[in-house]
């Protein structure tokens, strides 16, 4: 008995060693093109790894890395969105002196220090998604929509609700977090169309998941308890939709409540056809990493700034009317 | 009237309170009640539901699961931090299997899918045990503090989860049923649905090796002193194994659990729950030094975290509060253990 369970934990760890391994061989740093231009290392570093939208963003950044013979490195804590873990990273990656920094800052003041330093060591930064407070050292600062998302969602919700003048509709809105400037902004989007067009929607709480779609799952059970008349769910991004859409399904309210995603996830996607999801808002995040990378090497190897500092990519708003051809364009590609 | 004291020469006995409202359990329950009541106030009657109960359970039962094993784990002396990502490199691989490889996608619901979740929860099961030997291992045999040891599992069954599902969940399979309070013969059994009923017998089978069985008395003999523990003849080593084996076998269960709640295995579905289950394990009165601790406590401890976080949705206030009022419970709940302490010395 003491021999075979040895045994066994020798094995377990061999195979989680030699699946590590394998894992670190399979995940992709780009491969360049051969060229005579000198390769350039650009560091890319996001929240929460993990998030799909992410890891849709490093197929476009792997891409433009190939084709622009970039050494792509590929950094962020796994799971936590937060500001914590990422000024650490943000830090380590200055040290190790790259060409450029692509930065997703998890917070506009907790990085903006970080994004500085790394200007100051000559560093190309560009913002991704959502960006530091000052962002004019920055090469360009690329994002989708975020207002525009916020106002598409609120009319996905008012048109699926039958909204009619007059009458008092509940409504309630998963984030992930409360500083992100991504969610901030489709909050804020999301409200100022309610308020402009649908002040019969009432916005009665706003809870946070930090990027956990059980946390997520687990607001939407308690709101449903807590507004027995609630009509509409606005999951701000895509691991909110998640746990929203899981949460509907368990409570048999598939189609009762009026439920508007973020993000393209392959998954809550095909929700789209079963009725689960009224709309998704879907961004392009791989275009977003095309183009910063693309800035950051025009910036060096050419000196050429940008045409625009600020660009926004717009969103499509994906529900059942949506063409196959078109869901199958705007579903963020698994890495 | 004679008295008493004169007929028989001893002086009658009044009630001793005092070890009963010291009682870690008792405090935990009193507070429980204590909160359920304030909750209920300031929400205007929202909390106290049966909706709000099946809530609440249905948080607690994923946590209790990771709490469990982190009891046995804490009594022996050790900390097992890897129980969060346990749960979504469980819920992946078991995504992989089924999605990728066998090709079953969410039109397989309800009984049509009870088969592939039977094996979803074999492979959840496995892969959590696997976690643990390696655990076990970097402890045993390489002599890593179980701190470190666990962290470094930690990371990696973290980084596996989201290179292995591509960072997307992978949807396949679900029986969102079994996530519903449960109905017998028209009766609802509100508001204990399915997974929650097996959350509550593993708490119960666990109590019971911890408490009744000869596991649990080596456990807290390796807490209390591992080097008498192996002096009276304890195999220390290999019960580590074991502690750890069912540490991460009960994450393994807890990662099938979040698979059943979601549709999906996701790479971020367990992401922070090691502090959570850490926390109730602490708030329930098992001593991070190692060689005490109850399985009951740790079954409120559990209780009583998300009994705060509906509490606190359903009054309206900002959920970050939970946190705070988290810390002051396990500055609460290690105050208590330490006059326990104190008290058992004099």
């Amino acid at each position: 008995m003491k021999r075979s369970v040895r045994s066994l934990a020798v094995l377990g760890a061999v195979a989680a060693v030699a699946l590590t391994i394998s894992g670190c061989a399979s995940s992709t740093t780009a491969t360049p093109t051969a060229t005579t231009e000198k390769q350039l290392t650009i560091a890319f570093v996001m929240g929460a790894e993990s998030d799909p939208f992410f890891q849709a963003m490093k197929v476009g950044a792997e891409e433009e890395a190939a084709a622009q013979n970039v050494k792509l490195v590929w950094q962020g804590d796994p799971s936590h969105y937060d500001v914590a873990t990422e000024v650490p990273i943000v830090e380590s990656v200055i040290a190790s002196k790259p060409d450029g920094l692509v930065l997703i800052p998890t917070d506009p003041d907790g990085l903006q220090a970080s994004s500085d330093k790394a200007v100051a060591a000559g560093i190309v930064v560009a913002n991704v998604d959502t960006h530091t407070t000052d962002t004019s050292k920055a090469v360009i600062f690329i994002t989708g929509d975020n207002a525009d998302g916020g106002a598409k969602a609120a009319d996905a919700i008012a048109a699926k609700i039958g909204y009619k003048d007059g009458e008092s509709y509940d409504v309630v809105v998963g984030l992930t977090s409360a500083t992100a400037t991504t969610n901030v902004g489709r909050l804020d989007g999301f409200k100022a169309q309610v308020a402009a067009k649908y002040p019969g929607i009432k916005i009665q709480d706003v809870a946070y998941s930090a990027s956990n779609p059980q946390t997520a799952n687990s607001n939407v059970s308690n709101w449903l308890t807590k507004y027995p008349n609630l009509k509409g769910i606005f999951a701000i991004d895509g691991t909110n939709a998640s746990g929203a859409a899981a949460a509907l399904q368990a409570k048999n309210l598939v189609g009762k409540i009026a439920l508007v995603g973020y993000d393209a996830y392959p998954a809550n996607v095909a929700l789209i056809k079963a009725g689960v999801f009224t709309a998704l808002i879907a961004q392009d995040p791989a275009e977003e990493a095309r183009q910063a990378i693309k800035a950051i090497v025009n910036k060096i190897r050419n000196n050429e700034d940008p045409a625009a500092h600020d660009v926004v990519i717009p969103n499509v708003t994906l529900d059942a009317n949506t063409s196959a051809a078109d869901l199958a364009k705007y579903t963020y590609v698994a890495n | 009237m004679t008295d008493s004291k004169q007929a028989t020469g001893v002086a009658p006995r009044s009630f001793n309170w005092k070890p009963l409202v010291t009682n870690q359990s008792s405090i935990l329950v009193f507070v429980i009640f204590v909160l359920a009541a304030v909750f209920t106030v300031y929400s205007g009657g929202k909390f106290w539901d049966i909706a709000v109960f099946n809530n609440i359970l249905t948080d607690w039962g994923l946590v209790v699961l990771l709490a469990v094993g982190q009891t046995f784990v804490v009594i022996s002396g050790g900390i097992d931090l890897s129980v969060g990502s346990t749960v979504s490199l469980s819920g992946v691989v078991a995504g992989v299997v089924m999605v990728n490889w066998m090709h079953l996608d969410l039109s397989v619901s309800n009984e049509a899918a009870i088969a592939p979740l039977l094996l979803a929860l074999l492979i959840c099961v496995l892969t959590g045990i696997a976690v643990g030997l390696v655990n076990a291992f970097l402890v045993n045999t390489v002599n890593i503090v179980p701190f470190i040891a666990t962290l470094a599992t930690l990371g990696g069954a973290a980084g596996l989860a989201i290179i292995w599902s591509g960072g997307m969940p992978l949807q396949g399979p679900n029986f969102y049923g079994l996530v519903n309070p449960i109905v017998l013969g028209g009766v609802s059994l509100s508001p204990f649905s399915f997974i929650v009923l097996v959350s509550t017998i593993t708490v119960l089978i666990a109590g019971l090796f911890l408490h009744r069985a000869r596991f649990g008395l080596y456990t807290y003999a390796i807490g209390s002193n591992a080097f008498a523990a192996k002096a009276a003849g304890i195999n220390v080593k290999r019960h580590l194994t074991w502690v750890y084996a069912v540490s991460g076998a009960l994450s393994g269960l807890a990662g099938m659990y979040a698979y059943t709640r979601l549709g999906s295995g996701s790479p971020s579905s367990g992401a922070g729950f090691e502090l959570q289950a850490i926390a109730a394990v602490v708030i329930g009165g098992t001593s991070l030094m190692g060689g005490s601790g109850k399985m009951v406590g740790t079954l409120l401890g559990a209780f009583l975290l998300y009994e705060v976080q509906s509490g606190l949705l359903m009054v309206g206030m900002d959920p970050n509060w939970k946190q705070v009022i988290v810390a002051f419970m396990i500055a609460g709940a290690v105050g208590v253990q330490g006059f326990n302490f104190s008290q058992r010395r004099k």
